[in-house]
């Protein structure tokens, strides 16, 4: 376990941080609700909006807390702010330190890649469900203050939980890419990409005539497209989110450990 | 030799990707239990492509490696009896040498702390500093306190002394030379001569992926031309000496070079009244210049 302390040691300012500002962002929004959500004119706003760009921006029924905290809150800039955290988590893992060429002097010690590939792994793992579990507290604790009893503090643990499975799957993508390859610009690219299209595939591409298809191969349709504020954890999409991560994990260690360290 | 050598590769070839260069094309080197072996090459001959495989960091195309008689690739525990240095010693500047010590000493299962301060102390290096904040020649001193803090009985040392000052090139040749005394194996290529001339007992030479000679350096200390100069009250003809390669007299000064075996030279001059005797340590730059530049020749 001595990577996997090193990792959380050596990262500690950088997680502490991505945890405060996920936290602080949803907790800000969340206490928006009265005003917003609330708000009968805001409503009556929102009623003149297209229903196609509400669709997208997954605006719909803004006058029920757990439709205004999915949307705002949970909906686009936490999940966002998670993947960023996520991916780059996941390039630093492998793929930055082989590029820095500072992997080398690990690795010429008594530890197996297969071991220090998967604590680092591992440590991001962690940081995740610490993330997970201090924003959960939050939104929890604001559930009095901000106005919105009516969630019960299950379902926030459920999407907190599922918001974590989506940030794993995101590292380990990313961990997977850099692990394979080596190289930090593929690892960045292969998350960013997987980002970009998996919000576009669960937004905009379901508009498409014949495009709607594209919502159920979104990781941010496994996230959040069962509703779990409403309807709880949704088993499937959290073992498809956890199932492809530990596969990918195990696909970039495999690989890691046969293939030459890049100088 | 009867026991394991520390070092033995057999037709080792390595090609970097399917269609790369082959930076080995079939070496086959031993270095002896307890030995310091120097190995000497060209930039881009295989050196550190030698070095990293015996590390397991890149495995070989094919041939066999044997590092204190096991494969690299088949036991990570095998490096616990290893220290390495690169030359370009680097690793994350945030950390301090302590704590990056630290890291490493717990990855090799603890390194007791006063052989730490013992080496630190010796390298006059401050371990409570930021490594990004010390100089290049502070952090290699870092790599050369993590490659020999644990008393590895196998030292690989990849130019190891690349940005050190001749007064740290010092004190790393009496590291070198300690280990050795200790009976610990030293690999080392380097381009720096003198200490090359310092600790090893043998050097190879690798030239474009082969190992094109195998030195002993008292033999070639031996073989080495050297310069001779010797002081006359009133010198001798030059029909009278003998035994010295291109000799000329200017005045009482007696000038030549010296191989091999001194004793005729000696004998020759041994009647006269000699005031002064100055023999230059022989300089071993200069054959390996000869490795280097004319690899038919070897």
């Amino acid at each position: 376990m001595r990577v996997f302390w090193k990792t959380v040691r050596d990262n500690r300012r950088g997680w502490i941080g991505w945890t405060l500002a996920v936290t602080a962002v949803a907790s800000m929004y969340a206490s928006f609700w009265t005003s917003i959500g609330k708000n009968p004119e805001m409503a009556k706003a929102m009623e003149t909006y297209p229903e196609s760009l509400k669709e997208a921006l997954h605006l719909q029924n803004l006058n029920q807390p757990e439709s205004y905290l999915a949307s705002s809150v949970f909906g686009l800039l936490v999940p966002m702010l998670v993947a960023v955290f996520a991916v780059s988590a996941g390039v630093k893992a492998i793929a930055s330190d082989e590029e820095a060429g500072t992997l080398d002097l690990v690795l010429a010690h008594p530890v197996s890649r297969v071991s220090l590939a998967l604590q680092r792994f591992g440590a991001i793992a962690a940081v995740l469900a610490v993330m997970g579990t201090v924003l959960c507290l939050a939104i929890i604790g604001l559930r009095g203050p901000a106005e919105f009893p009516e969630v019960a503090p299950s379902k926030i643990m459920a999407i907190c939980l599922q918001l974590a499975l989506f940030g794993l799957f995101f590292a380990a993508l990313s961990y997977a890419a850099g692990a394979w390859t080596g190289k930090r610009i593929a690892a960045i690219g292969t998350g960013a990409a997987v980002v970009v299209l998996g919000y576009l595939a669960d937004s905009f591409l379901p508009q498409i005539e014949g495009f709607g298809w594209t919502e159920s191969i979104s990781p941010f349709d496994w996230y959040l497209g069962g509703e779990p504020l409403r309807n709880g954890v949704q088993p499937g999409h959290a073992a498809l989110l956890l199932g492809l991560a530990v596969l990918l994990a195990a696909a970039g260690t495999w690989r890691f450990n046969r293939r030459d360290v890049t100088v | 030799m009867a026991t394991t050598p520390a070092i033995q590769t057999e037709a080792l070839v390595k090609r970097y990707g399917r269609s790369g260069a082959t930076a080995l094309k079939g070496l086959d080197l031993t270095v002896g239990e307890g030995e310091v072996f120097g190995f000497l090459g060209p930039n881009g001959a295989g050196k550190s492509t030698t070095i990293r495989l015996l590390l397991d960091l890149i495995r070989p195309t094919s041939g066999t490696v044997r590092v204190l008689g096991v494969d690299p690739r088949s036991s990570h525990e095998l490096r616990g009896k290893l220290g390495y240095l690169a030359g370009d010693f680097v690793v994350n500047g945030r950390q301090t040498g302590r704590e990056l010590l630290d890291y490493l000493g717990d990855l090799r299962g603890g390194v007791p702390r006063q052989r730490i301060d013992e080496l630190a102390a010796a390298l006059d290096l401050d371990l409570s500093r930021r490594i990004g904040t010390l100089s290049k020649g502070n952090r290699q001193k870092v790599g050369v306190v993590q490659a020999f803090m644990h008393r590895p009985p196998l030292l690989v040392l990849d130019e190891p002394t690349s940005g050190l000052d001749p007064f740290l090139q010092q004190q790393f040749v009496e590291l070198v030379r300690e280990a050795s005394g200790n009976g610990q194996t030293v690999f080392m290529s380097s381009h720096v001569m003198s200490e090359v001339q310092q600790t090893c007992h043998r050097v190879g030479i690798i030239r474009d992926g082969t190992l094109v000679a195998v030195e002993d350096i008292d033999d070639l200390r031996k073989r080495a031309v050297r310069k001779v100069e010797v002081v006359f009250g009133s010198p001798p003809g030059l029909d009278q000496i003998a035994g010295l390669q291109e000799p000329s007299l200017t005045g009482n000064v007696l000038r030549g070079r010296l191989s091999g075996d001194a004793d005729a030279f000696i004998k020759s001059i041994a009647g006269f009244h000699v005031t002064d005797i100055v023999s230059e340590e022989p300089e071993l730059e200069e054959l390996f210049f000869t490795y280097y530049a004319h690899p038919q020749e070897a």
